[in-house]
């Protein structure tokens, strides 16, 4: 990003976007529907389960199909397992870039490692899961990992989580550090069409999982934490609390999965995909996450969109960056939690 | 503007209470290392068992594993770089069940895989073989797509890993004969898949006879 300083003082902040750009819209428009599967995974990278789904709803929409109600349980929870773990690396390099140098970083990605495990086992690799398919999952659950899940859901994570809280909470440094700092107002966070914890933090209870609920999200019990502020301290506060929320969802998930099949119809490696177009759209961790499809009937999306949290989250960068010191924008910057290979596509 | 520094001050005062708390919970995780440490006497490293309960849903301590000496152990489902499979019979006969139909490289995202048909010398028409399958394992996203499309059980997704070369032409792109592997060695890295398909294989056998 390009600053302008008045002595420390920021006067004028420009975020430089695009060196990560790969031509993934582009790229979509050559494969085939089942090709982008794991293309979404490299978006957001700390997230691909929740871009899987995403993408999943979208074509499941033009192909008019329904996965079977196991395969919604198990998405929804490898959904909020995702957001556990964006949330937390959220705040590990939060707390990095306040200059808390990596312990509270290694604290959260040392729960993030034992879900990944969790994905290792049932998507075969720990970041780029590639495990929606149309009309459901690739497979279903081992018996160990759905141990490991209960174990890990129930006994585990809330403790962790309170840990976490306890550490870092009240701690003054965090605190005179980050609050009032970054402060973003509802009225601009409509305006820049932020989304996600970034909006919620400032005072907003949007969230597409209540909205318009997608998916199994009507038939869970859970609340839409919000902050009133709108500076980085809500945005870390509404991170931790949105990580409480997904265990909610989780353990009643887990207590009510169905057993049975976890694809709908036979898996075809070039589904027939009738000409129409559909917007798919999912609460991601970092926001609301969009896909738009437009399908003319041949293999190939004809034009295929992302609408991406992290790149629309970043366009209020400047906005309140501006008056800060220097050093703060760093603070600002991990606030917003932002992925780069997500802001650039 | 109100600064960061002076909200938060005035809010609480510098010398709360909130670093002290905090800072326990960074003495119980020291505490902690040592303790598990204790508790292992010695064998806490170079362990599988110690180190399955290291990893695990009851880990604590240190977290870290001492990677050349010790490995995680890959799950069954792990996908790494496709290989072929190929049956071997008493008198040691190869035969791969790759038949060149070439659906993994059509559902190839990165399109990284290269297949040769077999021609009949004579009349020009295809035999189902490769001559040729070649796949650069520089541009393999690990998808795991080609694995799960091949109708014919064929063509599996590896678990070794560990394949940093220092010549990426000679020693990356790889030909038919670094990428056959036998059934031995499938059934050796994924057991409950390699069972599943023999069992669905003898229950579409046994649906054949019984018509």
């Amino acid at each position: 990003m390009v600053v302008a300083l008045e002595g420390e003082t920021i006067v004028d902040l420009k975020p430089v976007m695009g060196y990560l750009h790969r031509n993934h819209e582009k790229i979509g428009e050559r494969n085939t529907y089942i090709m982008n599967m794991p293309f979404t995974d490299r978006l957001d990278y700390l997230t691909s389960m929740g871009n899987n789904f995403g993408y999943a709803l979208a074509v499941e929409k033009l192909m008019g199909i329904k996965p079977t109600e196991r395969a919604e349980y198990i998405r929804v929870i490898m959904a909020e397992l995702t957001r556990i773990i964006s949330h937390l690396f959220a705040i590990g390099a939060f707390l990095n870039d306040l200059g808390a140098f990596f312990t509270p970083m290694l604290y959260a990605l040392r729960e993030r490692e034992l879900i990944l495990d969790v994905f290792e086992s049932v998507s075969g690799s720990r970041m780029m899961c590639n495990y929606f398919r149309f009309g459901g999952v690739v497979r279903d659950i081992p018996a160990a990992t759905m141990t490991l899940i209960h174990a890990l859901v129930f006994e585990r994570l809330p403790k962790q989580i309170d840990d976490l809280d306890t550490y870092l909470t009240k701690n003054e440094i965090v605190r005179s550090r980050s609050i009032g700092v970054g402060v973003l107002s509802a009225e601009d966070a409509l305006a820049y069409s932020a989304a996600g914890p970034v909006l919620r933090a400032s005072g907003i209870p949007y969230d597409v999982r209540r909205a318009d609920p997608y998916s199994i999200y009507d038939r869970f019990d859970f609340d839409i934490p919000t902050a009133r502020n709108g500076d980085s301290y809500d945005r870390y506060i509404v991170r931790l609390e949105e990580i409480r929320q997904s265990i909610r969802i989780l353990q009643q998930a887990l207590r009510d999965i169905p057993a049975g099949e976890v694809m709908a119809v036979r898996p075809q490696y070039q589904p027939k995909v009738p000409a129409g177009e559909a917007y798919g759209r999912v609460e991601n961790p970092k926001g609301e996450l969009g896909y738009y499809l437009v399908s003319d009937g041949s293999p190939h999306p004809w034009r295929y969109h992302v609408r991406a949290p992290s790149f629309i989250n970043l366009t209020s960068l400047s906005k309140i960056s501006i008056g800060h010191k220097i050093a703060d924008v760093v603070v600002i910057l991990g606030s917003l939690d932002i992925v780069l290979g997500e802001v650039d596509r | 503007m109100k600064t960061g520094s002076r909200a938060g001050i005035k809010k609480d005062g510098i010398f709360g209470t909130g670093i002290i708390k905090g800072l326990r919970v960074t003495l119980g995780h020291f505490i902690g290392t040592y303790l598990d440490d204790l508790r292992w006497f010695g064998k806490r490293y170079y362990n599988d068992e110690a180190l399955r309960a290291r990893q695990g849903a009851d880990a604590c301590g240190v977290f870290t594993v001492q990677y050349p000496e010790e490995r995680l152990p890959v799950p069954e489902e792990f996908r790494f770089i496709p290989f072929l499979v190929y049956e071997e019979d008493e008198d040691g006969n190869q035969t791969l069940k790759c038949t060149a139909c070439g659906i993994c490289a059509k559902v190839c995202p990165p399109q990284c895989i290269w297949i040769v048909r077999e021609r009949d010398e004579k009349t020009g028409r295809p035999r189902p073989n490769p001559v040729e399958f070649g796949i650069d394992i520089d541009i393999c996203m690990n998808c795991g797509l080609c694995a799960e499309y091949c109708p014919f059980d064929s063509i599996k997704m590896d678990h070794a890993y560990e394949l940093a070369a220092f010549d990426r032409f000679t020693e990356h792109i790889y030909d038919l004969k670094k990428l056959s592997k036998p059934t031995s060695y499938y059934e050796q890295i994924r057991p409950t898949e390699a069972a599943a398909e023999v069992a669905a294989k003898a229950a579409k056998k046994a649906r054949k006879r019984a018509r």
